[in-house]
């Protein structure tokens, strides 16, 4: 038991810290101590990662439902810092509107302990109280404007959705364990023979699948992604954007790997089908949009398609595709969403993409800097980028799936005209507009200009990513 | 120099430009002089090597885990290519240095044109596909920087847009066909992909790697379809236009085609698809270009002619082509530069290019005059200038080209290509130059300083070199086309010449030169023609595509995310109907274990029942009330079904859980009108139908096939039976797994229930509090309200009835143990009887007669569960063991005594207040409502004297 405790210290450290300002805040000065704990927050879920990566065995815990792998310690260290860092750009955005609730940073913090339970998940029921954790969590955030119609419409159809896919990775889960006689991750697996799966363990397993689909919102369960997206406030919305991802994605190539690993062919098909339709819709969607936040929510689901794509194939190398996929992508979600934090006009924020008319010319800098990232989110070379891509359109054309690839090749090139827009919107739009003003904010400026600089320094090495990304992947996929 | 050093000087350079922009405008074109002039020179050191036929390599391993290595290789065709770009780019800088005003931002400019060198000298030296592909796009990034360069321009930005949108989506298609190539080779080495042409042609999917590789070289080298972003491009300044478009960037296309040759050429697709977008940008092209006023559109029409001639020429796949093809790239770099250039003079001269106002400029511009002359004469295929030799080897090798079984379709087309080359031609030299000179132009011309007309001179002196003495550029032309075709064929061994003899391609080329002449007599009748003819815009058509696929694609997005909720569960329902339907079909389905039980009336009668209430429910829905009765029979039934399946505990469960969510419901409605609105039309009920019918049969047929079905492995409910009595003392064995197996779940449920109660209170009383409070005082019921709020004789059973449901209550928490029952269902019926009482004499005055707040209730059940639970730590036990003994009191018999029944005790409290609290809460909104408080029990006082109740409330006096 101690030793157990031992393994999942950080989760239970960061739920303490979480429950404990949660009380002390209630009862000691509410939103006056917002700022306070929202440091407080990030520094230590900052503190959280860096213990976390420290660790470099695999060890167990609570008799296999708690997995502490280099899988799990790359996604936890990505949504805790990506977290952290969505938190300290929240932080004046929410001051200025009167939105920085002490409750907020906790929330935030909730969530990234049920996203650690998630990616490390050994049991269908570890899986299940990770994801209701983080989502329960998400779903109060999602409505915390709650004076604001929208935002509270997108946070209950956020709830009503969510609890049904919820309530179908329950369903899988329990055909699952009716037919494999176990919940654990490393029964399921055994109890898997060569070849075709029984009907009910597959109608588990596609059930499954499409309960996670939602949380990484993948077409066709994507339909909440919009609207949320929209209807939050832009933190909020950025928060969704990054860790969230990064946690559901890595849950579902634990679920597929650990527990039906011996079923690749079962379910790649069907990975390959949710990847190939997120593409080309967050593509095509995406084209019509004339709000940003929008659009970044159709450029998301486009990018879950890819993510996915490395999952479909099925190999460790499609894994390492995928975790790198995912580590590239938040960066430049970081990077946009700071950059749409700053886009205001006299002090209210502005999230029509129209109002970036003419903006390379009064603020070359940060206008040079959204172009990197906007081409790096395109997935043209040199940009970081395009090596995302490129990992997850070679995996799958390794895992046998080319027409996938193709395809992959084909939503980019659609997927191009959308970011490639704003460039020209921002370089050569017409600039009756009235200029955009910020609030000459330091931290999101570094937010937007480090991601930038990552998109074209990382050309060098990747900053190593890929070497820890193939050691995850190998510790799950063997 | 080292390959590497070559590549990285104009990106290392790039910086110079900026820092010495502040240094003055000579310094700052010095530097990037410099820089270009060193990487020229250092390709030059590698001439030696190359002349000897070696191919000069160089190697870093950069991600080899992604195949992708830093590798440079330097043949005849890379440094033919790297030869124009830098030499050429020498010539431009040093013209772009005189040509750039004083306004313009030079720093930034040089930089831009820096990064696009160095970009374009790596694709041309990359010996990695990746590599190259990087190289490529960073071409693309570069110039669109250059050509938005003069952002204040409308159309700048427009063909920068198109540019940019067109060349970028090319090269993104392009990676899909490299990635494809690698992965067939299994290397992403240039070098070993170009020696497996037929594992490459033999594979079956050559042909999509083919189509995207050649939409990446189509769109960059503006090929049709894809020719018309180019002139729409050359808003950009004149070195640009000069540099970019004509010689370098939209040659990347021809080279990597030419690159790509001995892998990919010689098939029937290629053949097809290169030759002929080839030969019909070359004659649109050149069409287009002869009705073109402006000189820069009318040159870059030419551009994108000569690119199509070059196409057209490695189209065909043979040997004798490419030489063709790499003959007429050298000469095209040439006569064409040097065209740009001069109509760059002229513009900044006469501050026009408008062709219709210029005219004469012979005896003003003589410099200017001779070198467009020459360039423009060598386009024609005039003898002694380049162009001629190399349109002579075209026409030629189109005399050979058998296309669609027909020998004349490609020499006419190719003909008549030249014939309109030869026409503009003699356009642009004679509506510029010739006539008479007139007073109008918008500033007076005259020829610049020589820093300006040198750089062109150069290349005219170039052209007549080379027209005129052809055996210096053989040597050349033929190391070149020796690297193009690899060890895929021999170099052709026929001589470049001005004189072959009478052949048919001396015929072709006289026809063309004298139909161009013909032409250009008849050209303003053709002009007239040509203006009223109603012909297809290429821009138009681009950007009226562009804008439908924008408003399909919005039309497509607003159908399926219109916000509506019902939608969206539709598409999910229907998805996961689709991924089951999948699972279904490919799953191994075992035979059944089971047999199908027959049905007795009873169950028939109960899923009639259900099946009616539920579909009355699904057609009476808009009728609230009935809906809820329906509601209730369903519920109902489902816990008369658990009678029927021998759970009886279950049954108590749902029904109490039944009455008192009812209720639950029935306060709501008090607040919601009596009907739902119609709002759907009849197809949009018809199409939810289905999905509904299909979702249903789809739960049906999957609880079908498993009720037919053993589960793997042993139930767990054996495990339970096994040692609900040893364990637990108790031989019901749900109580007993509530109580005790899963007892720390349960203490978990009992809090969960309490802060829900907790919060529901929270929230009525901050609603209460807030402006929903001047709302429900406002309300006007839609209905009459009952003249009897609390009726007496509702008023007499639930004051009879209460003791007796309490006695129940109890009983059945008393034998909750071993008998159906237990504190969860006890508190459910405990809860009942109070309500009744609420429902029965009002809010107001049952609250008066509580004696417990529900608050303290549902703590206190919270404690003692939690107390009961620490209690087994006295004994050194974990947390919520249980004990049990028998004892015996004398007079009654041996009897059970439980831990379990103290924790159950827990749990009953705590079901009783929160149901309470959270039901009194609801209330409470209603009491705003309706503030009819009373302190009696019913409205009828029965011990009164006379009469009803005087208005105030208060009884009337006696007597």
């Amino acid at each position: 038991m101690g030793a157990d405790l031992n393994i999942i210290l950080p989760e239970i450290i960061l739920s303490i810290f979480a429950m404990a300002t949660l009380v002390g805040g209630a009862y000691l000065g509410q939103d006056r101590l917002a700022r306070p704990i929202l440091w407080a927050t990030c520094a230590v879920m900052l503190i959280i990662a860096f213990m976390v990566v420290q660790g470099d065995t695999t060890r167990v815990a609570f008799g296999g439902m708690f997995v502490d792998d280099g899988f799990s310690r790359f996604a936890k260290g990505l949504v805790l810092v990506s977290g952290a860092a969505i938190l300290l750009m929240s932080e004046g955005y929410m001051a200025r509107r009167d939105l920085l609730r002490f409750e907020y940073p906790l929330l935030v913090a909730l969530a990234s302990v049920g996203m650690m339970m998630m990616v490390s998940a050994g049991d269908l029921m570890a899986l299940y109280m990770g994801l209701e954790l983080q989502s329960l969590a998400l779903y109060v955030v999602a409505s915390l404007r709650r004076d604001s119609v929208i935002s509270t419409e997108a946070g209950l159809k956020y709830f009503v959705l969510g609890a049904l896919s919820s309530g179908l990775l329950l369903f899988g889960s329990s055909l699952v364990y009716g037919f494999a006689g176990t919940t654990m991750f490393s029964g399921i697996i055994t109890t898997l023979d060569e070849g075709h799966l029984n009907l009910g363990l597959l109608i588990g397993l596609v059930l499954v699948i499409s309960g996670l689909a939602f949380k990484v919102s993948a077409v066709p369960f994507h339909m909440w992604t919009p609207d949320v997206y929209q209807g939050s406030p832009t933190p909020v919305t950025a928060f969704f954007a990054t860790a969230p991802k990064v946690a559901a994605m890595a849950l579902f190539a634990r679920v597929l790997h650990d527990a039906f690993g011996n079923a690749i062919s079962d379910w790649s098909q069907v990975i390959a089908v949710l990847s190939v339709l997120s593409m080309f819709l967050g593509a095509v969607a995406a084209i019509g949009q004339t709000n940003i936040k929008r659009l970044m929510a159709y450029s998301s689901i486009a990018h879950m398609g890819y993510a996915l794509m490395g999952l479909a194939a099925g190999t460790a190398f499609g894994v390492q595709a995928m975790l790198i996929y995912m580590a590239i992508y938040v960066t430049m979600n970081v990077g946009t969403f700071a950059f749409i934090l700053m886009m205001e006009r006299d002090g209210s924020p502005v999230v029509e993409i129209s109002a970036l008319n003419g903006y390379a010319k009064y603020e070359p800098g940060k206008a040079l800097a959204m172009l990197l990232l906007l081409f790096s989110l395109a997935g043209v070379p040199p940009l970081v980028g395009f090596f995302g891509k490129f990992y997850v359109l070679r995996a799958a054309y390794e895992g046998g799936l080319a027409w996938l690839a193709v395809a992959g090749v084909i939503a980019s090139v659609i997927g191009a005209f959308y970011y490639l827009r704003i460039v020209y919107f921002m370089y050569f739009g017409d600039d009756a507009e009235e200029p955009l003003t910020d609030g000459k904010s330091p931290v999101l400026w570094a937010f937007l200009m480090v991601p930038a600089a990552v998109m074209l320094i990382g050309v060098i090495n990747l900053f190593g990513i890929e070497g820890a990304a193939q050691a995850a992947a190998a510790t799950l996929v063997n | 120099m080292s390959l590497f050093f070559i590549v990285a000087l104009p990106f290392l350079g790039a910086l110079l430009p900026g820092v010495m922009n502040a240094a003055g405008r000579s310094s700052c074109a010095g530097v990037t002089f410099t820089v270009s002039l060193s990487a020229f020179v250092g390709l030059l050191t590698n001439l030696p090597a190359i002349l000897r036929g070696e191919v000069v390599k160089a190697r870093i391993a950069w991600m080899p885990e992604l195949g992708l290595d830093a590798t440079f290789m330097l043949d005849g065709l890379g440094f033919f290519f790297a030869f124009l770009i830098l030499g050429i780019g020498l010539l431009i800088i040093a013209y772009g240095r005189h040509y750039l005003s004083r306004d313009d931002n030079m720093g930034e400019f040089f930089t831009y044109l820096l990064l696009f060198q160095g970009a374009m000298v790596g694709i041309v030296l990359s010996d990695n596909i990746l590599l190259l592909l990087v190289f490529w796009e960073l071409t693309s990034l570069s110039s669109f920087l250059l050509i938005g360069y003069w952002k204040h321009l409308p159309e700048g930005r427009q063909g920068a847009r198109m540019a940019l949108t067109v060349t970028g989506m090319g090269g993104l298609a392009m990676i899909g066909g490299m990635l494809i190539l690698g992965q067939i080779v299994g290397s992403y080495d240039l070098s070993v992909i170009l020696q497996n042409r037929d594992l490459i042609q033999a594979d079956p999917l050559y042909l999509p790697a083919l189509i995207l590789i050649l939409l990446g070289c189509f769109t960059k080298s503006a090929q049709f379809p894809f020719h018309f972003w180019l002139p729409h491009a050359m808003a950009a300044p004149t070195p640009v236009s000069a540099y970019l478009h004509s010689a370098t960037m939209v040659k990347a296309g021809i080279f990597l085609m030419a690159r790509m040759w001995p892998a990919l050429a010689g098939t029937t697709e290629w053949f097809v698809i290169v030759t002929s977008a080839g030969l019909i940008t070359m004659v649109i092209g050149a069409v287009i270009a002869l009705f073109k006023h402006d000189l820069k559109a009318l040159l870059a029409f030419s551009t994108v002619s000569q690119l199509g001639l070059i196409t057209m020429l490695l189209g065909t796949g043979t040997a004798f082509g490419a030489m063709a093809a790499m003959f007429h790239i050298l000469n095209h770099a040439t006569f064409k530069a040097a065209l740009f250039m001069s109509a760059g003079i002229v513009d900044h001269e006469a501050h026009t290019r408008d062709i219709r106002r210029l005219g004469g400029l012979r005896h003003l511009m003589p410099v200017t005059f001779t070198i467009a002359t020459i360039g423009a004469l060598s386009i024609a295929g005039i003898p002694f200038l380049n162009g001629f030799l190399s349109k002579e080897m075209m026409l030629e090798e189109m005399t050979r080209t058998v296309m669609f079984d027909s020998p004349l379709l490609v020499p006419v087309l190719a003909t008549i290509g030249s014939l309109f080359s030869a026409a503009y031609c003699f356009r642009f030299v004679g509506h510029t130059f010739l006539g008479p000179v007139r007073d109008d132009y918008p500033s007076k011309p005259h020829d610049p300083n020589p820093g300006m007309w040198m750089p062109p001179a150069i290349l005219a002196v170039l052209v007549v070199v080379i027209g005129t003495a052809p055996f210096l550029a053989e040597p050349f032309v033929k190391l070149v086309t020796a690297s193009v075709l690899g060890i895929e064929a021999e170099v052709p061994k026929s001589y470049i010449k001005i004189w072959h003899g009478l052949v048919p391609a001396l015929y072709l080329s006289v026809i063309a030169l004298l139909g161009g002449l013909v032409l250009m007599l008849i050209f303003n009748p053709l002009l007239r023609l040509w203006d009223a003819m109603p012909r297809p815009e290429a821009k138009t058509i681009f950007d009226a595509i562009v804008a439908a696929s924008v408003s399909a694609a919005r039309a497509l997005t607003f159908t399926l995310h219109n916000g509506s909720f019902t939608r969206y569960a539709m598409i999910g329902a229907i998805a996961i109907l689709a991924a089951g339907y999948h699972a279904w079909i490919t799953g191994s389905v075992g035979t059944p274990t089971r047999a199908v039980q027959a049905a007795g009336p009873v169950p028939i009668a109960g899923w009639a029942m259900l099946v009616a209430a539920s579909l009355g429910l699904v057609l009476l829905h808009r009728n609230r009330f009935l809906s809820l009765i329906f509601i209730g029979i369903v519920g109902l039934m489902v816990s008369i079904g658990f009678v029927y399946l021998s759970a009886p505990d279950l049954a108590m469960t749902q029904f109490t859980v039944e009455v008192v969510t009812i209720i639950l419901l029935l306060l709501a409605l008090n607040f919601l009108p009596n009907r739902t609105p119609v709002e759907s039309t009849t197809l949009r009920r018809v199409r939810d139908a289905s999905v509904a019918v299909a979702s249903g049969l789809a739960t049906f047929a999957l609880a079908y096939h498993y009720l037919l079905r053993d589960a793997v492995g042993t139930p767990i409910s054996e495990f339970h039976l096994a040692n609900s009595y040893k364990g637990g003392g108790g031989t019901n064995v749900v109580n007993v797994i509530l109580v005790d197996f899963r007892g720390f779940d349960t203490y978990g449920e009992i809090i969960v229930l309490g802060i829900a109660a907790l919060l529901i209170f929270a929230l009525t009383e901050t609603l209460l509090r807030g402006p929903v409070r001047a709302r429900l005082l406002n309300r006007v019921p839609d209905q009459p309200r009952a003249g009897d709020m609390h009726p007496m004789m509702m008023v007499v059973v639930t004051r009879v009835l209460m003791p007796v449901v309490l006695m129940v209550g109890f009983y059945i928490f008393l034998r909750g143990h071993n008998e159906p029952g237990g504190g969860f269902i006890a508190g459910l019926i405990v809860s009942i009887a109070v309500v009744m009482q609420y429902m029965a004499s009002g809010f107001s005055w049952a609250t008066a007669r509580l004696r417990y707040p529900y608050h303290g209730i549902i703590g206190a059940g919270v404690l003692i569960a939690g107390f009961t639970g620490i209690g087994s730590w006295f004994v050194a036990k974990p947390f919520l063991t249980s004990d049990f003994t028998y004892v015996r009191i004398p007079p009654f018999e041996k009897f059970e005594l439980a831990t379990a029944a103290l924790f159950d005790l827990g749990v009953f409290l705590a079901v009783v207040g929160a149901v309470m609290l959270s039901l009194e809460s609801f209330s409470r909104l209603a009491r705003r409502a309706s503030s009819q408080d009373s302190e009696h029990p019913m409205d009828i006082d029965p011990s009164r004297e006379e009469g009803a109740l005087a208005p105030d409330g208060t009884k009337p006096e006696a007597g």
